[in-house]
């Protein structure tokens, strides 16, 4: 199949972008998104262009690193799918395809279409995490997890941090993520010693990174490669509010 | 008392709860409006009835002032920042969100647009002096405020009606997305509850609206207020 590309190029965060035209031909409908680029990539090399920069890594969908807006679609136009899964049967002949970065105001871009999501790192930083003391490993049953927790637990850590939740928000919000990686260890007992503290926190670096607040449009979740449920945001609203209406006990 | 700007999460809490009490009143309003329907005697009598209770009147009033300023505060406030940070795509490609959702702010600034018009007309009587101070005989011979006149005036009035109709459509399509966004705002939700709720909100929004503008629509065409 051919393709019509329109790329963001951008040299730096300090320059200015803008969308180059580009035209890749053969290209099979078996092969994923990435690798239509890299097919693109290898021609602009060989005419002695710079290649485009995006992110990637593992390529299997689980890593978070791929981040590129796909026809105004974060990852592109499929459901719970990474652009790195994305197939290109998914598209037509001859369609024309934009590719932009992950946009928003606290992910700088850094190349073409590679952006800096270290806010979303900042936020796990501020307390997406469980003191313990390290010693040897804990027996595997030490402490009994009920199976609904579990699961709830598991369907939050599904959470890859790519940031599409971001850059799909029209407000520019963060609370997907940030109510995804709060529910991991809020709902599991190993995490209830720091909720509060937990919870707060990361509410609050969040806020601090600048990112915008949640209006319900929902587009996160449709945008999600997990599917992370909208729910988790309701609950972090919730716990927000609860945490900060009993800090004067603690 | 504005201390809660900072925190986007502690804004959306204010943004529903002031949002959950002015639904209240405007299913009261809403109620109270439609006595319209059962004559002169029935809507100015209710008009006076809520005069004579004064103390609790004003009570609700300043409590629906004191959510109205709150809503539009925090609002504006987290809707010049959600739009400064969001990213500014080239081509969009809405897949979840909904027209009513994203028409949120325009359609709230109409309302609080016609709520100011809206007072002025029917509240203060600074639009239409003369139809305010027409005074009606109640069956049991009390001299009252003539309301019923004074809305059937007002609504013959081309320009007056047709203002009221969109800015209560533009109420319509806020109330379909605030209805239920408050409830997540607030942390009830649940896998059967929010469909559920979006069901009602959308539901409740075209009630309202119907109810609403039905007074207007009947004025002009006659049907309602011929006497007057």
């Amino acid at each position: 199949m051919n393709l019509k590309l329109h790329i963001w190029r951008q040299k730096n965060n300090k320059t200015n972008g803008a969308f180059e035209q580009y035209a890749v031909s053969d290209i099979s409908e078996d092969m994923s998104f990435l690798e239509m680029l890299d097919v693109l990539n290898e021609d602009l090399i060989v005419e002695g262009k710079d290649p485009v920069a995006f992110d990637h890594d593992c390529r299997e969908g689980i890593c978070g690193s791929c981040s590129m807006t796909i026809n105004g679609n974060p990852h592109g136009p499929e459901k719970a799918t990474t652009a790195c899964q994305l197939h290109m049967r998914k598209f037509k002949d001859g369609q024309e395809i934009y590719i932009e970065p992950f946009r928003n105001n606290s992910f700088p871009v850094i190349r073409d279409l590679v952006v800096d999501r270290s806010a979303l790192d900042r936020i796990i930083q501020s307390g997406g995490y469980i003191s313990i003391k390290t010693g040897s490993a804990p027996d595997a049953n030490d402490i009994p997890v009920p199976k609904s927790k579990a699961d709830v637990a598991m369907d939050a850590a599904a959470c890859i941090g790519c940031g599409a939740c971001v850059a799909a928000c029209p407000n520019g919000a963060a609370m997907l993520f940030t109510s995804a990686k709060l529910k991991h260890l809020n709902v599991l007992p190993q995490g209830q010693a720091e909720k509060k503290k937990r919870t707060i926190a990361m509410v609050e670096q969040m806020d601090k990174e600048g990112f915008g607040s949640c209006t319900n449009h929902y587009e996160c979740e449709a945008a999600c490669p997990k599917s992370i449920s909208v729910e988790f945001i309701s609950e972090m609203n919730f716990e927000y509010a609860k945490a900060r209406a009993t800090a004067y006990r603690d | 008392m504005l201390g809660f700007l900072k925190s986007s999460i502690l804004s959306k809490f204010v943004v529903a709860i002031t949002g959950l009490i002015m639904v209240g009143f405007i299913i009261g309003h809403t109620l109270g409006n439609l006595l319209i329907y059962a004559g002169p005697e029935a809507i100015n009598a209710y008009a006076v009835g809520l005069k004579d209770i004064g103390g609790v009147v004003w009570a609700m009033r300043i409590v629906l002032i004191i959510s109205l300023i709150l809503h539009v505060i925090a609002t504006i406030n987290l809707v010049r920042h959600n739009k400064a940070v969001a990213g500014k795509y080239k081509v969009n490609n809405y897949k979840a969100s909904t027209f009513s959702g994203r028409f949120m702010a325009y359609a709230g600034l109409t309302i609080l647009f016609f709520v100011l018009y809206h007072l002025a007309h029917f509240t203060f009587g600074v639009v239409d002096a003369n139809a305010y101070g027409m005074e009606a005989t109640l069956e049991n011979g009390r001299q009252v405020h003539d309301v019923y006149s004074m809305v059937v005036l007002g609504f013959r009035n081309v320009l007056v009606s047709l203002f009221y109709i969109v800015a209560v459509v533009f109420l319509g399509f806020h109330l379909k997305h605030g209805v239920h966004s408050m409830f997540q705002s607030l942390g009830i939700h649940g896998k059967k509850f929010t469909p559920m709720i979006q069901k009602v909100a959308a539901v409740f929004a075209v009630v309202i609206v119907i109810s609403l503008i039905s007074i207007p629509i009947s004025i002009m065409l006659g049907i309602v207020g011929g006497q007057v």
